[in-house]
């Protein structure tokens, strides 16, 4: 007896996997967002970043001092890695005109009195004029004049010292007691692409999977395909067989296209990969099931299958930021912060990128694990009775 | 002659008032989305994000240090571990952004005159984090160095302002042009709003006329509008036009007036060429449905390319880093060209005859894809076209 559920339950699960298989390749729109979105999106967004920094951005200097050691200072700023000194404006009206043709970022002003000054032992003052309408661009033409300009007064300051006879090690010392070394780990070039397409990829997985599933589940309600699927001599389909093959199919599909996005799209790139194999897996399982869970119990909401577009798309960039991978946590409220770790993608981006970009291990994103792992289970129940009032609904119809 | 429009109008408002979906995407979810945005910026700047330190002198100097880290706006020393292997463990354990290590001997050295130097490890996964925190980081032990070489200074003799003068020789003075709270909501939320706007404003468009052809009561509409295609098109999007349109005034109301984002520039500017943008949007969305006639596909390629439209825009990762052709490539988004004109108007306050030209440009973006029209009457007018998903 208990083995004839059993096999009922079997056929009711391989029936609704194959129905499921069957309505995502045949649907041109869902095969879009379910297979060829993360291809696309992972390769133009790659493209776009693909050149990690931006270097010799272009800025004006007007040089009032026009002296010897004004062009020194001139040079300095052409020798670092991210200013360009394209123009040498006469005034800062010229300046300024420069600036709103988007031909110029920064502006430098070299007063009269530089060389003199400098001369003098009189501090030298020079005026910076950085554009931080765009943030990137900002702070670094900001860092790099400012290097220009310490490295500059260090110089003077040391050839001073030398002139009134201290020997150079401790004129060295003089200039900068304290010395400060920046390491940056992981991204040493702070490179645009690499700190931000393992998120993004992490969120398409979870964006994709949550329309998709959502357009499947409203085509499914719109033709009333639960109730054609009914095993004959049954009253109506089971609820756990339907959600694990569902889940099945889609975790079937996100393998397939995983394994190409983490190997030859990664090499491609040039993206870190730092993470050991076995621990992407252990992280990924977690993470794509949470996602395929919570799809289906969004699914459940949708009558028609443009639903889960029209009501969805527009989630991306809100829970990009919620995860804290662009704009960094401490800037938003806490509450929103915690508050966005119902979605997958938040603990699934911190631990991804933690494994993959760092090296860490399956122990060090331990918090995340649990945190997946929790959320699976209950998007699991909350789809099953999603997924159980839309067949009691179909019942009645 | 307006009649036609009149009577299609009348009935699109009908179809608004029977399908929830409708109004949802006409006012809920925008307006939930700028709350969404306007919440997440409430805070403006990142501050307090933990580091480790790693005090190998442990003198009152180095405490001096350690407290002057943590007193700046971006750094809270949340953990000294012992050694490096632990506090390399909170790296990874993503529990701080990185660590800052003061070598054995640093109070030492520095008494006896011995350069020395203060290390800082950051994680550069979060490259926003990593630039307020090394920042800070540099500043105050510049500041810290420099007290120091002011006492060594005056020790040898010379006078505060002489010394002043042999520590900096060379001083700047910084102007931080058009935002100047470099605060990430001020520069964000003008970018992301009209995002929300343009992928409602698109979707609207598409679904508006898709769900014609799917339900097969895309005859009915042009028989509605007389079979003036012209009629058909404005009565049917002049709802989602204005609703739109309110939007994007209820938009610039939130950013400018109840937020406080900073408006170097003209209002007017930014509000025409916000109507601009709707409408390069809403004809995009015309001719996406018509090509493809299929309201499945058109949804998937359209809602695609909308997203994609950020990243080209130029404003986090500029677009002057991007290769020749992905800048060209740009340019098939109108978000970028709104995007210009807000950096002109809000941020630079840039003369209006700059903005004029990306207005321009928007006008193609609504005329061009008209071109499509006569497709368009002959897909709602003969029903092999319709019926699809």
């Amino acid at each position: 007896m208990a083995g004839n559920r059993l096999k009922i339950k079997w056929r009711e699960y391989v029936s609704v996997l194959r129905t499921e298989y069957g309505h995502i390749f045949k649907d041109s729109g869902v095969i879009l967002i379910l297979i060829f979105a993360i291809l696309i999106y992972a390769t133009v967004y790659s493209l776009a970043y693909r050149n990690e920094v931006l270097r010799d951005i272009p800025v004006g200097v007007v040089d009032q001092s026009m002296t010897p050691a004004s062009r020194q200072l001139i040079r300095t700023f052409d020798a670092t890695p991210n200013v360009d000194v394209t123009y040498t404006p006469e005034s800062m009206e010229e300046a300024e005109q420069l600036f709103y043709e988007r031909k110029i970022y920064g502006v430098v002003y070299i007063p009269e009195e530089y060389e003199r000054n400098l001369l003098r032992g009189i501090p030298a003052i020079v005026g910076v004029y950085v554009d931080a309408s765009y943030f990137l661009m900002y702070r670094q033409v900001f860092s790099d004049v400012v290097s220009g300009l310490t490295g500059t007064g260090a110089e003077v300051g040391f050839s001073r010292l030398l002139a009134n006879g201290i020997n150079a090690p401790q004129a060295e010392a003089l200039v900068d007691p304290v010395e400060f070394e920046l390491k940056n780990l992981y991204n040493p070039y702070l490179g645009y692409g690499t700190f931000l397409m393992p998120a993004i990829i992490i969120v398409i997985i979870q964006q994709t999977l949550l329309i998709g599933i959502g357009m499947i589940g409203g085509t499914w309600r719109e033709f009333g395909v639960y109730k054609k699927l009914i095993i004959p001599g049954e009253k109506r389909l089971s609820t756990l067989p339907i959600v694990l093959a569902k889940a099945t199919a889609y975790m079937s599909i996100y393998a397939v296209t995983m394994v190409y996005i983490l190997t030859l799209h990664y090499k491609m790139f040039h993206f870190p990969m730092n993470g050991a194999f076995g621990d992407i897996v252990s992280f990924l399982v977690p993470y794509v099931l949470a996602c395929i869970f919570m799809g289906i119990a969004i699914s459940t909401l949708f009558r028609y299958r443009e639903n889960s577009i029209l009501y969805m798309l527009w989630t991306s960039i809100p829970i990009l930021l919620l995860s804290g991978a662009s704009v960094p946590k401490e800037a938003m409220p806490h509450w929103l912060y915690t508050l966005g770790k119902i979605f997958p993608s938040s603990s699934g981006i911190n631990g991804f990128v933690r494994i993959q970009t760092m090296g860490a291990d399956l122990a060090d994103v331990r918090p995340e694990v649990t945190t997946l792992w929790i959320l699976c289970f209950v998007y699991l129940i909350v789809s099953c009775i999603g997924i159980r009032i839309v067949l009691n609904r179909s019942d009645v119809r | 002659m307006f009649g036609n429009t009149i009577n299609v109008l009348r009935r699109e408002l009908g179809r608004i008032r029977k399908y929830p979906t409708y109004l949802t995407l006409m006012v809920i979810l925008p307006a939930v989305s700028f709350a969404f945005f306007a919440v997440l910026f409430s805070e403006g700047v990142a501050t307090d994000i933990d580091i480790a330190v790693v005090d190998m002198d442990r003198t009152t100097t180095s405490r001096t240090l350690v407290d002057m880290i943590g007193a700046t706006p971006s750094n809270n020393v949340a953990y000294e571990p012992q050694d490096m292997a632990e506090a390399e463990r909170m790296v990874r354990e993503g529990r701080v952004l990185g660590i800052v290590y003061i070598p054995p001997r640093f109070e030492a050295d520095i008494m006896s005159n011995t350069q020395t130097a203060v290390a800082a490890y950051l994680s550069a996964l979060n490259i926003t984090a990593n630039g307020l925190v090394s920042k800070d980081l540099q500043t105050v032990v510049t500041t810290f160095s420099t007290g120091i070489q002011l006492q060594l200074l005056m020790k040898n003799g010379l006078s505060e302002k002489q010394a002043m003068a042999q520590v900096l020789p060379v001083y700047f003075d910084r102007h931080v042009l058009f935002n100047p709270f470099v605060n990430y909501g001020y520069y964000l939320l003008p970018s992301f709003l009209p995002m929300m706007l343009m992928i409602f404003a698109l979707t609207l468009t598409v679904f508006s006329i898709g769900s014609e052809l799917k339900n097969y009561t895309a005859g009915e509409w042009f028989a509605t509008a007389g079979g003036s295609t012209g009629a058909a098109l404005a009565g049917k999007l002049l709802p989602y036009t204005a609703a739109m349109f309110v939007m994007v005034l209820l938009m610039n109301t939130v950013m400018y007036r109840w937020i406080g984002v900073p408006l170097n520039g003209s209002i007017v500017a930014l509000t025409v060429g916000g109507f601009l943008f709707i409408l390069a949007y809403q004809s995009i969305g015309v001719l996406i449905i018509t090509v493809l006639s299929n309201l499945r596909m058109s949804l998937s390629i359209g809602g695609g390319y909308s997203v994609l439209a950020f990243t080209f825009s130029g404003l986090t990762f500029p677009r002057m880093a991007m290769s020749p052709l992905l800048q060209k490539l740009s340019y098939i988004f109108p978000f970028t060209l709104y995007t210009d004109i807000f950096i002109d108007q809000a941020m630079r306050g840039a003369p209006v005859v700059y903005s004029i030209r990306y207005m321009g440009f928007l006008t193609i973006y609504i005329l061009v894809p008209m071109l499509c029209l006569p497709r368009l009457k002959r897909i709602a007018t003969h029903s092999e076209y319709w019926g699809k998903l």
